[in-house]
Parts: structure tokens; C-alpha cells; sequence
């Protein structure tokens, strides 16, 4: 049966073992490589997964790569000088064939289909020789019919191409249709639009550098989810909303927050970016019940 | 999923990303398959689907359901549907709506049409579609394919060009196929009175724009349609005058006692007279005669229901209320159509019926929607429930807004 597996190969321009190469895709940071999400994991970020899974593509729960990133942590990284930030401009489909590019491929598929073949004719055999030993106590002919088709299968077995495997790649698998125009962008394409955004950064900074583990807070209507450990690992704690210092925000709102945090049992964190440049002032929320 | 045009079998570009990511398709351009990363990069954009609309449809096709790209020259207008007619069909069974607004009228801007072309190619049936997919087998790539987006099929100049119901076609970048306006503005359409009794001699050409093709049609004399028209003055019978004296053309000169009256003040007295003698059961003078009268008369309103009419200050709004003139609003559009998961059997691209909801896709951190947008992407959507999905960084959330009446009391 012919299946497709996804994998990546080939150098990229960001092959430093401790960098991760951030892709973007019209101003949304994305990680392709397998690597670097295991890289990102361990300083710390985790984005979002948004890709089907490739092993299960037909359902919601478990999604695979790329990677989503907020914009915070990209520049997070960028600024730690763990990133490269790239971003491709779309191919010319007027460009010619690279011939060599291929003439390698056809190479490699022709390779794979090799061993395929030898694979599935070892497979088959192995099938044929168990079913002879489950009938040893079986009668003489089917025996015999069976070391024919053991015989058989030594001369005349084909492996057709289309039931081949062929792996179709997640990440640029470096053999492209021609030289990939990859911009790499300046670090200051992340920096903030405004105020709010600024903010946003300020206050992810310092939590990360507290050790907590920060993901979109969307969902519980704040702008992050605040965990104490890899949210593999643990519920969130705290439900971080982030504003300027000399916003005002009206005592409906306030309560508003309260009460949702009350009713999903997390502490709204009010966080706003001090004066001083690593200074973040947090204020909690949390229900204490009747006085 | 796809269509065929001009014998081709083609995918639009979410779509083909899509079976890409499941592993039931690959995608040659250049003789050489595209990765994952490479899909993405070319075939989202904001010309085709941007990411978060490619995010949204994904994540529908994954659970199951049937997701197409919303054609505005499909929905029926509200007097289409009341009408109730079957759909047009040509000889090969597709609604020539649809085949009409396929065929885009305008040529694009270079840099997206540079994608396109002969390079790209599909090899799905070689290794790829053995793969069971039931939705997937009506693809049926069988044989090389190539691929174009939607947008970027030029028009051959063999074809005809229609472009009289579109208007300014050359300068929508996005849409070059969708009419702007659906229906008439008669404010600005005269329709003459040929009968009235200073008739023009000559009527003036047509604006161009509304008419279809290149018809020409110039100045026409009134003369000979006049002449058709029955000018001449009615000759009522006599039984017909009396009635028309009686009830429209009633002198008050001519009853004999207001002649008798002599001044002003015998008229008044004359009046209330004659008001007395016929209104007294229902008028009496104390609550009629003053400057605040009752709001209802006995017996005029019956029900509990037009009392309460009468007297309510807010009167009852529905959404579509005004929505028919609005403009469209900047960044606000629907994106895609949904059907039901369960409907797959039954589902056909010549006939796909009335989709479940219609998808207007935004992002967390924009604004939230306001009526305006409400009210005209109701009314583009006609009689399908709009539903906004929010993309939060890969959260979606499915938000929709619902027509509500205020219940009123009139059980008596």
C-alpha cells in the first residue's frame, strides 16, 4: 500500500546546533524543523502546533508541525541570539528546471524503490516461511505447493512503483526548484507597533525569566496563560493580562476579570511595565469569599 | 474538493495544501516535489487564503466538514427566493450562475499570475491516491495534472468578455468576478410618464451601463407609442357622474343649509349640529373637545396587542433592517461556505444546496464587529447563519450572532 511519510533532510542556512531558524509566513513566526521545536521547548517556549499530525492527519487534538509562535517569543529568542529569522520570497515559476537537482532526485527515488523492492520480497518470504513452519504437521502437498511458491518468489517477484513509499517533507528539504531567495530579516522586524505591544513584551520577559511557562491566553480571555512548568506538566496558575501603566481600566472590567478568574479557579495577574527598564509591577486577583 | 475547467481536473490552493499535509497528494513544480514549508509559503497569501483562513479550513476539513470558497453571485437575492424557481442548469448540469462567475473578466497583476502556469504539476495518481480517503476520491487525479490557482486563469481572448454587470471590473484586485451591487438603486433610474399631459417628445438614451453587451440604443421618438396610448378624456355613463358628484366632488356650497347659514357663527352652530345628532354615542364632548383626547376609540382596536402598538416608543428592528444600501466594510468578508459533516453522501459540486453557515474569519486582537458589519454580512449571506471563527494563535473559536425578539404580553 503506498503511504507517505514526512521527515526533513538537507542543510539550512541556521544549522548551528543551538540556533532555530523562524520562518515567516506573511508576519506570523513559524518552526519547521523537528529540532528546533525540541530546541524551543528547552529554553523555554512552546508555541502552538498548527500543522496536521502526519501519522494521524483527520483529527483536532493532536496537531504536528510547524510550530506557531507568538511574536514575543520569536523576538525572545532573536534577542537571546537563538534564532535566525528568515523569510522566503515566493519562487518565479518562470525559472527553469535545475537539471542536477533533478537528476539527484531521480537518483534518490530510484535508490529508494531498490530497497523497497528488496524489503518487501525479504517480507513476503518471511510470511511464506512462518506459514510452512505454523503447517509442518500439515499434509505433504500443501507443502510442496507452498516451496513453490517460495521458489517463486526468488525469480519472478516485482514490486510495483506505485505501491512505493515515498517521503514527502515538512520542513525545505533543501533540494528545491532553484536558489531560494532567503531574506534574512533584521531583528528589529519583531519590535513593537505601539504601547501595548511593548508591554506585552516587557511582561513576557520578566515571567520567563522567573521560570515561568507562558502559551496565548485567548481562551480565558487575558493576553497569556502563566504555568509553573512545561504545560505538558501542570494546569495554569495564572491568567496574565497586560497593560500600560497609565491605563485606566474601569471597575466593571475589573470585576468582570475577577469574577472569570474565580470561575475557572486561576489568579488574574494585572502586569504593567515599571518605569525602570526590567521593572514589572504585578497586581493579583483572586476571590477571597464574604468578609 | 477541486473542479474541472477546460477539461482539467484543478485544486484550489488551500485545498491542495490541505492533501498535501494529509500525505494524499504531492505537488511537482519544476519536476521537483514541494515540501510542507515550501506549500505554505506559496500557496497562502493574501491574494488566495491567508494563514489564519487556511488554519480555519484545515481545522474544519480535519473534523469533516465540506468547506468551499464563498461565491457572492450565488446567494439569492431575497425576491429570487420568494419567487422559488429551480435552479438554471446548462447541458452539463452545473447552475450557470456559477460557470458564469468562474470565468474571471479581468487579467491580474503580474506577480500573482508569475505562479501559475504549465510548472506546476500534480502527480497524485502515481504513488499518492491508493491512500483511502473517501472525500478524496472524488479528486480522482488519475493522470498528470497541472495545477493553477483559481485567480490566475487568463482570460483567452476568444472568449467574450462580460463585464456589464460588473461594476468597475478592472480595478477590484481581489474579486474581479463578483458584481458589487446585487440589485437596482431606483433612485437613480427614471422611468417616465409617457401619459402625463406635458409629455417629452423624445425620450434619451439609456445609460450604457445598463445594458448588457455592447447594445446601442438611441434617442426614441414618443410620437408613435403616443398614439398607441388612449389620450382621450373619459366619458362616464350617467349613473358613474352621480357617484363621482357623491363621494369625491361634494360641494359644501352646495347643501342647502349651509346656505341658509349667514355668518360664521351660524356655519359653527350648523356644524356642531350635525355632530351631535351623528357622533354623540361615540364622542362625548368632555374627553373629545379638549386638547388632550383619548388615545383609542371603543371598538376601533380590539386585540391587547394594537393597544400596546399604539402606545410603544421603541418599535421592533430586525438585523436586515437598512442593510440592503451599505457598503462593504474594510476587512470584513466572507470567506467560506460549511456543510454539515453528515451531508458528505449526498453532497454534489453541481448542486451543493443551502450551506449550513458561512465563515468570516478574524483575528483575536482586531476589533470585535460592529452592526454595520453585522448587518452587511448578514445581508451578502441572505437567508445562511454568518459565523465568526477567531484564530488565537492556533485557538479557534466559533462565535455567532442571533436575531432576538423581546417577547410582548398580549396573551389576552
Amino acid at each position: 500500500m503506498a503511504a507517505a511519510g514526512r521527515g526533513d533532510a538537507g542543510a539550512d542556512p541556521a544549522s548551528n546546533p543551538g540556533t532555530v531558524a523562524v520562518c515567516f509566513c506573511e508576519s506570523t513566526p513559524l518552526l519547521w524543523r523537528a529540532g528546533d521545536v525540541r530546541t524551543a521547548r528547552q529554553t523555554g517556549v512552546v508555541g502552538t502546533l498548527m500543522g496536521s499530525l502526519a501519522r494521524q492527519p483527520r483529527q483536532n487534538c493532536r496537531l504536528g508541525r510547524p510550530l506557531e509562535l507568538l511574536r514575543e517569543e520569536a523576538r525572545l529568542l532573536a534577542d537571546a541570539g537563538r534564532a535566525v529569522l528568515l523569510s522566503s520570497s515566493r519562487p518565479k515559476s518562470t525559472g527553469a528546471a535545475n537539471p542536477e537537482l533533478v537528476k539527484q532526485h531521480q537518483e534518490q527515488m530510484d535508490q529508494s524503490y531498490s530497497e523497497q523492492s528488496q524489503l518487501a520480497q525479504q517480507d513476503k518470504k518471511a510470511v511464506l516461511l512462518r506459514v510452512m513452519a505454523d503447517k509442518k504437521q500439515g499434509s505433504n502437498q500443501s507443502d510442496q505447493a507452498l516451496q513453490e511458491r517460495l521458489l517463486a518468489l526468488d525469480h519472478g517477484f516485482t514490486f510495483p512503483r506505485t505501491a512505493m513509499a515515498v517521503q514527502l517533507s515538512t520542513a525545505r528539504a533543501g533540494m528545491s526548484y532553484g536558489p531560494e531567495e532567503l531574506r534574512f530579516l533584521a531583528a528589529d522586524s519583531l519590535s513593537p507597533r505601539d504601547e501595548r505591544q511593548e508591554a506585552r513584551y516587557r511582561v513576557f520577559r520578566d515571567l520567563r525569566r522567573r521560570g515561568f511557562y507562558l502559551t496565548t491566553g485567548g481562551k480565558f480571555g487575558g493576553d497569556y496563560l502563566v504555568y509553573p512548568g512545561d504545560p505538558l506538566r501542570f494546569h495554569a496558575h495564572f491568567i496574565a493580562i497586560c497593560l500600560p501603566m497609565d491605563e485606566a481600566l474601569s471597575l466593571c472590567d475589573l470585576l468582570a476579570l475577577s469574577r472569570l478568574g474565580a470561575n475557572v479557579k486561576k489568579t488574574v495577574l494585572l502586569c504593567s511595565p515599571g518605569a525602570e527598564p526590567e521593572e514589572v509591577l504585578y497586581t493579583s486577583l483572586q476571590w477571597s469569599g464574604m468578609v | 474538493m477541486g473542479f474541472s475547467e477546460h477539461g482539467k481536473q484543478l485544486l484550489l490552493p488551500e485545498e491542495a495544501l490541505y492533501l498535501m499535509e494529509c500525505g494524499s497528494v504531492q505537488v511537482f513544480l519544476h519536476d521537483l516535489p514541494l515540501s510542507i514549508q515550501e506549500g505554505y509559503e506559496m500557496f497562502l497569501s493574501k491574494d488566495t487564503v491567508n494563514l489564519q483562513q487556511y488554519q480555519v479550513f484545515s481545522h474544519l476539513k480535519r473534523l469533516g466538514y465540506v468547506v468551499s470558497r464563498f461565491d457572492r453571485s450565488t446567494v439569492p437575492s431575497h425576491y429570487e427566493r420568494q419567487l422559488n424557481l429551480p435552479p438554471e442548469r446548462d447541458g452539463h448540469g452545473r447552475q450557470l450562475k456559477r460557470k458564469r462567475s468562474r470565468s474571471p473578466s479581468s487579467q491580474l497583476p503580474d506577480g500573482q499570475g508569475g505562479v501559475a502556469g504549465e510548472s506546476l504539476e500534480m502527480r497524485g495518481g502515481e504513488t499518492k491516491s491508493q491512500r483511502a480517503n473517501p472525500e478524496d476520491g472524488a479528486a480522482g487525479l488519475s493522470e498528470p495534472e497541472a495545477e493553477r490557482m483559481v485567480e490566475d486563469v487568463p482570460v483567452p481572448s476568444g472568449v467574450p468578455e462580460r463585464r456589464w454587470w460588473v461594476e468597475g471590473g478592472a480595478d477590484l484586485p481581489q474579486s474581479p468576478t463578483r458584481p458589487r451591487h446585487r440589485g437596482w438603486v431606483w433612485e437613480t433610474i427614471t422611468l417616465p410618464d409617457l401619459g402625463a399631459h406635458r409629455c417629452q417628445p423624445a425620450l434619451a438614451a439609456p445609460d450604457p451601463s445598463l445594458l448588457p453587451g455592447r447594445l446601442s440604443v438611441g434617442v426614441c421618438a414618443m410620437e408613435p407609442w403616443l398614439r398607441r396610448l388612449n389620450l382621450r378624456p373619459e366619458r362616464l355613463s350617467r349613473r358613474e357622474r352621480e357617484r363621482e358628484r357623491s363621494r369625491y366632488r361634494r360641494d359644501v356650497n352646495d347643501d342647502r343649509e349651509v346656505r341658509h347659514c349667514r355668518s360664521w357663527a351660524e356655519y359653527h352652530e350648523l356644524r356642531r349640529r350635525r355632530r351631535n345628532r351623528h357622533g354623540r354615542r361615540n364622542r362625548p364632548e368632555h374627553l373629545w373637545e379638549g386638547k388632550v383626547t383619548p388615545l383609542l376609540q371603543p371598538g376601533q382596536h380590539t386585540t391587547a396587542g394594537d393597544v400596546l402598538d399604539k402606545i410603544g416608543v421603541v418599535g421592533a428592528s430586525r438585523l436586515l433592517d437598512g442593510a440592503a444600501g451599505l457598503e462593504d466594510s474594510e476587512g470584513w468578508k466572507i470567506s467560506f461556505d460549511v456543510f454539515q459533516p453528515d451531508t458528505v453522501a449526498e453532497f454534489k459540486k453541481s448542486s451543493p444546496g443551502k450551506p449550513y453557515s458561512r465563515l468570516c474569519v478574524c483575528s483575536f486582537e482586531g476589533p470585535v464587529p460592529d452592526l454595520r458589519v453585522l448587518k452587511q454580512l448578514a445581508f451578502q449571506s441572505g437567508d445562511v447563519p454568518v459565523t465568526f471563527a477567531v484564530v488565537d494563535h492556533g485557538d479557534i473559536s466559533f462565535y455567532c450572532f442571533k436575531d432576538f425578539q423581546l417577547p410582548t404580553d398580549t396573551s389576552h
